[in-house]
């Protein structure tokens, strides 16, 4: 089943908020959703129409959400995100620890919240094309990286990649166009501080870029943001 | 406190001690003050005249009366001898010869008899002859006896066992000693006394210094202090009390206005971020609903600067201090400013100058908090530099704090904005600024201004080294 086809259920004491969460959410393309706007109605909908994931606010009247959250719980193991005016770190925690699938504060931009349920379901019910989906290769210009196989693919030909190049290059590849700090990249790698691994972070970059780039000196794909660390250009 | 306490108790003790001290030694001045006084006086030069030796001089100048006649008496007085009665204080005089009878005589009073037996003489030796206190003094075969005026001498007859005597001997010395310890030994028992019931009172003022709640007995000598220090106590709780529930009462209250704020920014979020992007609407009326986008995320990062500072400033944000490498904090700060808030451009360029060894240095820090104090002072640059600029971080040891100091090739920090830092009332506009200062002194640092040679400043983030 494809994400896009999970019954979503959003509690909130605002109708208006309930509103734009529908409007948001059909415009991203999910189809089934069903908004509750207190407790009650909330736990009715619930039962009645076994949402695959509930998007909950904390501050509702009569029951809070944190408790609706536990009935719930107790019903199905159904992924549930806290919406909250709180952003209180205690709260947050608080839910977190309860056991909610993630906490997201209002006010919020409609892309986030969209972002996190995707996340949330893929996680959710997509498990093994999830693990699939972090397996699959990806491209960098032409070439194209098989992190299971750990290879680079260029045409016909295939280079290996070691095991730290394949972890680096991961690492930047989550977080694709974004910097990279060299003290990310060497705790993702070799579990430590950038102190002391300096000219062996330098040494692996470039042997990434012997085997990505088309010119490893002027490269085009893994930049390098001076004094900060690495960036790997979005393709 | 205690130490104080048993300072002051042992003032005390040798307080009485130099008191002990200075009357003695007053008392032992006047005494041979007196003794000086009285001897210059004249009584005293008349006492003088009537001593042994005048007794004895006068002794020597008898001779019997060589011409045989016995009448009116056998013995005379040489002229010598009359001179020095005469000078003497002696008011009259008499020899007596073996039998008790008076064989010479001068002005003797008429009520004085010129016979005596020995038990007469025994009891005016030791005595009084008449009235009139006597002194004797043998001399060859006479007795003589002298009179003396009744107002210038007392006489008295003193009779002690010979074990007293000697007692009294052990005693005298002892005395002293005994009374040194009795005194001693009352003044420490007191001094014990005072410092048990000063105690409580002490360990109270202690408790007080500390906040923490005082209910001491209010009995005995101190009684009254104790009920003073109980009252002072509570005032001090209620005023604590009411301080806290008037910090608790704001930051709720700012706690609650953002609450609130949220949920209906929250819908001009999500709505001008739809607009912004409907491809039907002109693109003109696009910008102006990016506009209210960009403006929203503004007012959003306001909220939350607001609700964090009103937090910081009474003590309601719990920091969760981990150790941190302070330059990884920085890179990743930069990092963050340049994935983040620098997409739509702007040329801004940022360095880190250091020396290789502050790569190394830890602090103790809440994370989150210590990236938005320094995302803060770099987003400063850049806002304050829409055109793009040039933002050096110069990380550097001082004493035993790290300093983190931002210098950009901007116009720099004027000149009212340091010094509205210190005017809580104006910090809406400096939020940014005062929150970093807040987050830097809730790490036990602070946030410093250095002033450039044209008049505008550039910002210091000092924090302590965790070793």
């Amino acid at each position: 089943m494809e994400i896009y086809e999970r019954k979503i259920l959003a509690v909130d004491d605002n109708k208006e908020i309930l509103q734009m969460i529908e409007t948001i959410l059909k415009e991203n393309g999910f189809r089934q959703i069903f908004l509750a706007e207190d407790a009650k109605a909330a736990m009715e909908c619930f039962l009645t129409v076994q949402p695959d994931l509930v998007i909950l606010d904390i501050m509702l009247p009569g029951e809070d959400g944190f408790s609706l959250f536990g009935r719930m719980r107790r019903k199905t193991n159904v992924p549930i995100l806290f919406l909250s005016a709180k952003d209180e770190d205690e709260d947050r925690l608080f839910g977190l620890g309860l056991g909610a699938d993630d906490y997201m504060t209002k006010p919020f931009l409609p892309e986030e919240l969209v972002l996190r349920i995707s996340a949330i379901l893929k996680r959710t019910y997509h498990f093994l094309d999830e693990a699939e989906y972090r397996e699959k290769s990806f491209f960098v210009g032409i070439r194209e990286i098989l992190p299971e196989r750990a290879l680079v693919r260029s045409g016909t030909e295939e280079i290996p990649l070691t095991a730290k190049e394949l972890l680096l290059l991961e690492k930047l590849n989550q977080n694709r166009g974004r910097i990279v700090t060299f003290d990310s990249l060497c705790n993702a790698v070799w579990g430590d501080s950038y102190y002391g691994y300096e000219n062996t972070l330098m040494v692996h970059i470039r042997h990434l870029r012997e085997k990505i780039e088309e010119d490893p000196s002027h490269p085009r794909w893994l930049l390098t943001a001076r004094g900060l660390g690495y960036r790997l250009e979005k393709g | 406190m205690m130490k104080s306490l048993f300072r002051i108790i042992r003032r005390y003790s040798l307080t009485v001690g130099v008191i002990i001290l200075i009357i003695l030694v007053s008392n032992g001045c006047l005494l041979t003050g007196i003794g000086y006084y009285v001897s210059k006086q004249e009584a005293s030069e008349r006492f003088s005249k009537i001593s042994v030796s005048t007794m004895e001089l006068i002794g020597d100048e008898f001779s019997e009366r060589k011409d045989g006649n016995q009448m009116p008496l056998p013995y005379v007085l040489s002229e010598k001898g009359m001179e020095i009665l005469e000078d003497s204080e002696f008011i009259w005089a008499m020899a007596l010869d073996r039998e008790g009878k008076a064989v010479w005589q001068w002005k003797l009073p008429p009520e004085i008899p010129v016979q005596y037996s020995i038990q007469d003489v025994a009891a005016f030796s030791r005595w009084y002859l008449a009235d009139y206190p006597v002194r004797v003094l043998v001399s060859g075969e006479l007795l003589l006896v002298f009179g003396c005026d009744p107002g210038l001498i007392f006489r008295h007859s003193l009779v002690i066992s010979e074990p007293l005597v000697e007692f009294l001997a052990i005693y005298g010395k002892a005395a002293v000693f005994i009374n040194l310890l009795v005194i001693l030994l009352f003044v420490l028992g007191f001094g014990c006394r005072f410092y048990r019931s000063m105690k409580p009172i002490a360990q109270g003022i202690e408790d007080l210094a500390a906040q923490k709640p005082v209910h001491l007995k209010e009995r005995g000598a101190v009684g009254e202090l104790a009920g003073k220090l109980n009252e002072a106590s509570e005032l001090l709780l209620s005023q604590n009390k009411a301080l806290a529930r008037r910090d608790f009462a704001r930051t709720e209250w700012i706690a609650g206005v953002s609450h609130d704020i949220r949920t209906p920014l929250s819908l001009i979020m999500g709505y001008s971020d739809r607009l912004a992007r409907d491809p039907s609407l002109q693109n003109g009326n696009r910008l102006l609903a990016e506009n209210i986008r960009r403006q929203s995320l503004i007012i959003r990062q306001l909220i939350a600067d607001l609700n964090l500072t009103s937090k910081l400033a009474y003590q309601a944000q719990p920091l969760k201090k981990t150790r941190c490498l302070l330059v990884a904090l920085l890179r990743s700060a930069i990092s963050d400013i340049y994935n983040e808030e620098l997409e739509q451009g702007g040329e801004y360029e940022f360095e880190i100058m250091m020396k290789e060894e502050m790569e190394q240095v830890w602090v103790q820090a809440d994370e989150g908090l210590l990236m938005r104090a320094l995302r803060n002072l770099l987003g400063n640059s850049i806002k304050h530099n829409p055109a793009g600029c040039q933002i050096t971080v110069s990380l550097t040891r001082q004493e035993d704090c790290l300093s983190c100091f931002v210098q950009d090739t901007g116009p720099g920090i004027p000149e009212e904005v340091v010094q509205n830092m210190a005017k809580p009332d104006s910090r809406v506009h400096i939020m940014g600024l005062c929150l970093t200062d807040q987050i830097a002194r809730a790490h036990d640092g602070s946030l410093e201004f250095q002033k450039r040679a044209e008049g505008n400043y550039d910002a210091m983030l000092l924090i302590r080294e965790s070793l």
